[in-house]
């Protein structure tokens, strides 16, 4: 589903990911865990392709993203879901229009747009705020509206970037939760955290990062 | 058909978003395009008023005294001939006098004290429209001089021709004026479009990371763009339209004494409307301009 092959990332001649070999199958659940500037965020987004690698090979569902063209690059996102630690909602759009947005640009019937939002809203047991605007809602809802907007589309792989930053710890284990439920349904699901008790909740693979190098990667194939 | 709906409202956000520079591109444009409309008012004018004019372009064949009936039938029939006349009208010394009298009766005292009427006979003609050029009018008349009978040849072309040259610069200035203002119309809509895109850049980041393709993106700010030329363009219309009005009416007794007056008109409908196309192709390349230098539109 996912490869590296000795991927390297420079910010200004510094190593931000530094030979990186790693290989996901479909449907696992893999906590990127390490210290704040491991280079944990980094490869998150040469996967979803907001950054391009200096070396190596990246395959993404056998599409090597460093030679996508730009063009392509939208339809490579279309397959993924994308979940942000500031939750990247537009603000002056409710929550039903927020999580619409990944169906309305892929050109989604009216119909179509309002089964899989409200299914999306009620799995992440958000649909009785679809009328808020995210300003009205606490960090824990805004980060379900976030997480709604990444699975309306049914995406292949869900990239979670500190989700769970910020929040408590009985919020984080249900955001958490909810990422579980996702991957039970065939998701691959890739979580970067830096959250301890996060990684004993989930109890995956781990595979960690520290100065932007892989320094263990445990639990492979559960 | 959702999606387009959905471009154009977003669209329509972005212009109340951001009221004042949408105040300031509209103007702009506006006034770029009322200035160059000033311009393409009086071009277009002036040049009916000298089609008009040359419509009435006459020469005038003075011929010499003493030639009898039979000579001036002959002239007439030699001067109707040419390809360069298509209609001429005789006017008798007796005629001629009696014109002068009634032109300018406080000056027909000077010809009482010559006794014999010193006006020569004359052919009034009216040219051929395909023979009016300065050149053609030159030629003929060099023609007809060497033909025993006719005394001189008169006819007032230069200035029409200046009126030419005249209109000639008038375009030009139209052209060199349009040109700068539509530059600075481009740039000021580019910069609207441009602040537009900086206040909304996490929104774009966030539509390109969900999956939207770079037009997506881009569309609801180049129809923007769109709609503040072509609403520029609309307002300088106008603007114009009330200029005019009032330029009639402060013309008033005197224009309509001298006969301007009638000759005036406001633009043809069709004119108008590629006003308002050009006010909507000068917004759609500010925006253009914006987008190809903001990085965020880009995947």
């Amino acid at each position: 589903m996912i490869q590296l092959f000795h991927v390297s990332k420079y910010y200004d001649r510094r190593p931000a990911l530094s030979n990186i070999n790693l290989q996901i199958e479909k449907g696992e659940f893999v906590l990127l865990v390490g210290p704040s500037g491991a280079g944990k965020t980094t490869l998150l987004k040469l996967l979803f392709c907001a950054e391009h690698p200096d070396d190596g090979q990246i395959l993404v569902q056998n599409r090597n993203v460093a030679r996508l063209r730009p063009s392509d690059v939208p339809y490579l996102r279309r397959t993924m879901g994308i979940v942000f630690q500031d939750f990247r909602l537009l603000p002056k759009k409710n929550v039903f229009e927020n999580v619409a947005l990944p169906l309305m640009v892929q050109g989604a019937s009216a119909f179509e747009t309002r089964r899989k939002v409200t299914e999306a809203l009620k799995a992440v047991g958000i649909e009785h705020r679809k009328e808020s605007r995210p300003a009205l809602l606490s960090a824990g809802e805004q980060q379900r509206v976030c997480i709604a907007r990444a699975i309306v589309n049914g995406p292949i792989i869900l990239l979670a970037d500190e989700p769970t930053g910020n929040m408590d710890p009985d919020l984080a284990g249900e955001i958490m939760e909810l990422f579980k439920m996702i991957h039970a349904r065939g998701t691959t699901v890739m979580v970067a955290t830096h959250n301890r008790q996060v990684v004993e909740q989930v109890g995956r693979r781990v595979v960690m990062l520290n100065e932007g190098k892989l320094v263990s990667d445990k639990g492979a194939g559960q | 058909m959702r999606q387009i709906a959905y471009l154009v409202r977003e669209a329509v956000t972005n212009i109340r978003i951001n009221r004042t520079t949408t105040l300031i591109a509209v103007a702009t444009t506006a006034f770029t395009l009322a200035c160059f409309g000033v311009f393409l008012l009086l071009y277009l004018n002036l040049k009916g008023m000298a089609r008009s004019l040359q419509d009435d372009i006459k020469a005038i064949v003075y011929l010499n005294d003493g030639l009898t009936a039979q000579g001036v039938s002959d002239l007439q029939s030699r001067i109707k001939a040419d390809q360069e006349v298509a209609s001429l009208s005789y006017v008798s010394k007796e005629q001629a006098l009696a014109d002068f009298r009634t032109q300018f009766p406080s000056e027909s005292h000077l010809l009482q004290g010559l006794g014999e009427n010193p006006l020569p006979a004359s052919f009034v003609v009216t040219l051929s429209p395909k023979f009016r050029s300065s050149e053609a009018v030159r030629r003929w008349a060099e023609r007809l001089r060497a033909v025993p009978g006719v005394a001189h040849v008169q006819y007032s072309r230069e200035w029409i021709e200046n009126l030419a040259t005249v209109l000639g610069y008038i375009e030009l200035a139209a052209v060199a004026v349009g040109t700068i203002l539509s530059v600075a119309s481009v740039t000021i809509i580019a910069s609207t479009i441009r602040l537009t895109l900086y206040a909304r850049r996490d929104e774009i980041e966030i539509m390109r990371l969900i999956g939207a393709t770079g037009s997506f993106i881009k569309i609801p700010y180049l129809l923007e763009g769109a709609a503040l030329g072509a609403l520029g363009g609309a307002l300088a219309l106008m603007l114009l339209k009330s200029g005019f009005e009032f330029f009639k009416l402060q013309l008033g007794a005197p224009g309509r004494f001298l006969g301007i007056e009638s000759g005036f008109g406001f633009f043809p409908a069709r004119i108008s409307l590629l006003m308002v196309l050009a006010g909507l192709l000068l917004g759609s390349a500010g925006s253009f301009v914006s987008l190809i230098e903001f990085k965020g539109a880009k995947p």
